[in-house]
């Protein structure tokens, strides 16, 4: 069984934000739940705050946006403030901290995830698979996901990109398995996870 | 040769025709109901007409036809063809429908390659609305809406301008009804281009409006002979691209 | 798009759209509204002889795409699916159906028997006697295709308007407040144009209030307002936001207040 989902994920345009959502909404789809996955952005092609928002329930889900997240992924600093109102104190924030210092995210009095998925992506893997890490954290935090299905999906969504380049099919594999390996370490550790109560 | 009156696919019960005495439409759709009759084809055609005098063709021939908007003759021919392939399409117009709101349905069916036969009657004038200056208008004209003469922009050359985007297989020619055999000519192949090559045609013809020229018959036909002068007759092949 | 949806009313042409509203006036956003409501169920000249529907979720919008070319062939009316950025970019499940055979109710060109169809006439008597024929016409098949949905108005204090993807917000908001007893019912119109009238006065019969939620600024309001026309003592509350999404929480919220 799983609770209603409400997922958020925020960044800039080009960073592969809608990509994350389409595959975590396919792999909850074959998972058996009820999936929406809903975009949102401005005009531009790149560059401007690109928004993704998705849900996984176990019910029918008939409205595809939200009031407050359960989990708010932020990949770039300057998508904080569209973010800042789907917080509650029970959101939990996780964002990529080789891209946004812990400063800046400071004011938000929420239980924080670090994920370094650049810096792993960049010394481990391939940049560019630094979503797929990042996918990965977030279905080992939603829980109940089919890993099997997420393979298959990967496969179909990066057809075309696996025949140009086939070494990226490993890439995302590990890149999911890394995301899916620190979750798992930081559940059981409980060191990593920032809990920072309200005052 | 004794020619029938009347080509046979013409409607008799909506004659006489509400086109002007003198206009050069009348003689533009009974040309055009001759080379119908000769190919065989007016039960398998769709006859589309543009606003503008072009409409009032609308019931011309006991042959299917559409009365669409100012422009959109082609974009409704366009939807016809694609729905019945094997019909013959002709779009019917004037230079205000085709060179002023409805270029770019023109242009881009004509680089599509759309299968359609498209007749563009020019007089030089937007003439149902009462003779204002249309994109054909020619230099020093006097029109309802240029009293002075129009001496702002040039006309528009449209077979040529639609020959630079059309593909190889169009038909693409200027005829004028003062020209009969030869405006016969180029209804035929026009059609015909449609029927065996399943490519784009366009034919321009120049024409009379007596009624907004405000010509007398032999001053109709000077005005004509200056047009002729401006607007080249005859088939735009590549070499004049 | 209102060139085509006029000629495609004068000359009785089936005609399909399906319309994704964005925020406007002009390039606004490509996000949401619900801002081509007027133009969707008024716009052009004429008397605005179409079926609009709005589907308030993605199995209404696959079901309804396939109602409209139904309706567009059997009436030969043009349809308009009205929909919205959201529905527009929403991936979720849909259901999907063996569609049955759509049938015009007869050809339209006859190549046996030629037709001249037209949409231009010389005179005003002669359009007018024409437009009179077909709103009658239109009548007919407005009352046949009509659809509503309303939940809980039997003994509601409190009703709320919505349409299409606002609709659900409502659904849910009224669903929940039901649960804890208080007295909400929900007035979805599915089908905008026509819209069910006599279903809305009967669906305020016990309220005292209504609540008109719409992202736009009275454009709905506007058809709310009209269908109620002549029904007493009814306040009317607006959560009007153009241009913008409006979910159940705000619904919940305003629903809550003015049940006090």
């Amino acid at each position: 069984m799983m609770k209603k989902n409400k997922i958020l994920i925020a960044g800039e345009g080009g960073q592969g934000i809608q990509v994350i959502a389409k595959i975590l909404a396919k792999v909850a789809y074959k998972s058996g739940y009820d999936v929406t996955y809903m975009p949102n952005f401005g005009v531009e092609q790149r560059g401007g705050v690109s928004l993704a928002f998705t849900q996984i329930s176990n019910d029918k889900i008939s409205f595809p946006k939200f009031q407050k997240a359960d989990i708010v992924v932020l990949l770039a600093i300057r998508a904080k403030k569209r973010v800042e109102r789907y917080f509650d104190e029970k959101t939990i924030l996780l964002f990529d901290n080789s891209l946004i210092k812990e400063e800046e995210i400071s004011s938000l009095k929420n239980t924080k995830i670090a994920i370094p998925a650049t810096f792993f992506a960049k010394e481990k893997l391939v940049p560019k698979v630094f979503n797929i890490i990042i996918l990965g954290a977030l279905m080992g935090e939603v829980g109940g996901l089919k890993e099997k299905e997420t393979i298959k999906i990967l496969s179909e969504f990066f057809k075309d990109k696996y025949l140009k380049e086939p070494q990226l099919k490993h890439f995302n594999h590990k890149a999911l398995e890394m995301g899916m390996g620190i979750i798992k370490s930081i559940k059981k550790e409980d060191k990593w996870r920032q809990k920072i109560l309200k005052k | 040769m004794s020619e029938p009156k009347y080509p046979k696919c013409v409607k008799i019960e909506s004659k006489p025709s509400d086109f002007c005495p003198g206009c050069g439409h009348s003689i533009v759709l009974k040309n055009l109901g001759f080379v119908i009759d000769e190919l065989g084809i007016s039960d398998k055609s769709v006859f589309v007409t543009d606003i503008g005098c072009s409409l009032l063709a609308w019931d011309y021939y006991n042959i299917n036809s559409v009365q669409s908007h100012h422009g959109r003759g082609v974009s409704v021919s366009t939807g016809i063809k694609l729905a019945q392939p094997k019909k013959v399409v002709i779009s019917y117009m004037g230079d205000g429908g085709g060179y002023a709101i409805g270029l770019h349905h023109l242009l881009h069916a004509a680089k599509r390659n759309e299968p359609l036969t498209v007749i563009l009657v020019n007089n030089t004038v937007f003439a149902m609305t009462g003779g204002q200056a249309a994109p054909t208008t020619i230099i020093g004209e006097d029109t309802e809406s240029t009293p002075e003469g129009q001496f702002v922009e040039g006309p528009i050359f449209g077979p040529n301008l639609i020959k630079q985007v059309a593909d190889k297989k169009a038909f693409i020619a200027r005829g004028s009804v003062d020209n009969i055999p030869q405006l016969k000519k180029y209804l035929k192949l026009a059609i015909e281009n449609q029927i065996n090559n399943n490519a784009f045609s366009f034919l321009e013809i120049l024409s009379y409006c007596p009624t907004n020229w405000k010509t007398n018959t032999q001053k109709t036909f000077d005005f004509l002979d200056t047009l002729k002068r401006i607007y080249e007759t005859g088939i735009v092949d590549d070499e004049k691209k | 798009m209102q060139d085509p949806i006029v000629m495609a009313e004068a000359e009785r042409i089936p005609f399909v759209a399906y319309i994704g509203q964005r925020g406007g006036p002009s390039t606004g956003t490509v996000i949401y509204s619900q801002q081509e409501l007027n133009l969707a169920t008024r716009g052009g000249n004429g008397e605005a002889m179409r079926l609009v529907l709005g589907p308030s979720n993605l199995q209404e919008l696959y079901d309804f795409m396939i109602l409209a070319f139904d309706w567009a062939f059997r009436y030969r009316l043009p349809v308009i699916v009205l929909g919205d950025g959201y529905l527009s970019k929403t991936m979720g499940s849909v259901i999907l159906k063996k569609a049955g055979k759509v049938k015009a109710a007869k050809s339209i060109l006859d190549f046996d028997h030629p037709v001249n169809i037209r949409n231009t006439y010389s005179q005003e008597e002669e359009l007018s006697q024409i437009i009179l024929r077909e709103l009658k016409d239109f009548a007919a098949i407005g009352s046949k295709v009509e659809k509503s949905e309303v939940i809980k108005c039997d003994d509601a204090e409190v009703v709320v308007f919505a349409w299409g993807t606002v609709g659900s917000a409502a659904r849910e908001a009224v669903e929940k407040l039901r649960k804890e007893g208080l007295k909400v019912g929900l007035f979805r119109p599915i089908t905008l144009k026509p819209f069910g009238a006599q279903k809305a006065k009967i669906a305020v019969k016990n309220a005292k209030k209504i609540l008109i939620a719409e992202s736009s600024f009275g454009q709905f309001g506007r058809l709310v307002l009209e269908s109620l026309f002549g029904v007493k003592d009814l306040s009317v509350e607006r959560l009007y936001k153009p241009a913008q999404g409006i979910i159940s929480e705000e619904i919940e919220e305003k629903l809550r207040e003015m049940i006090k």
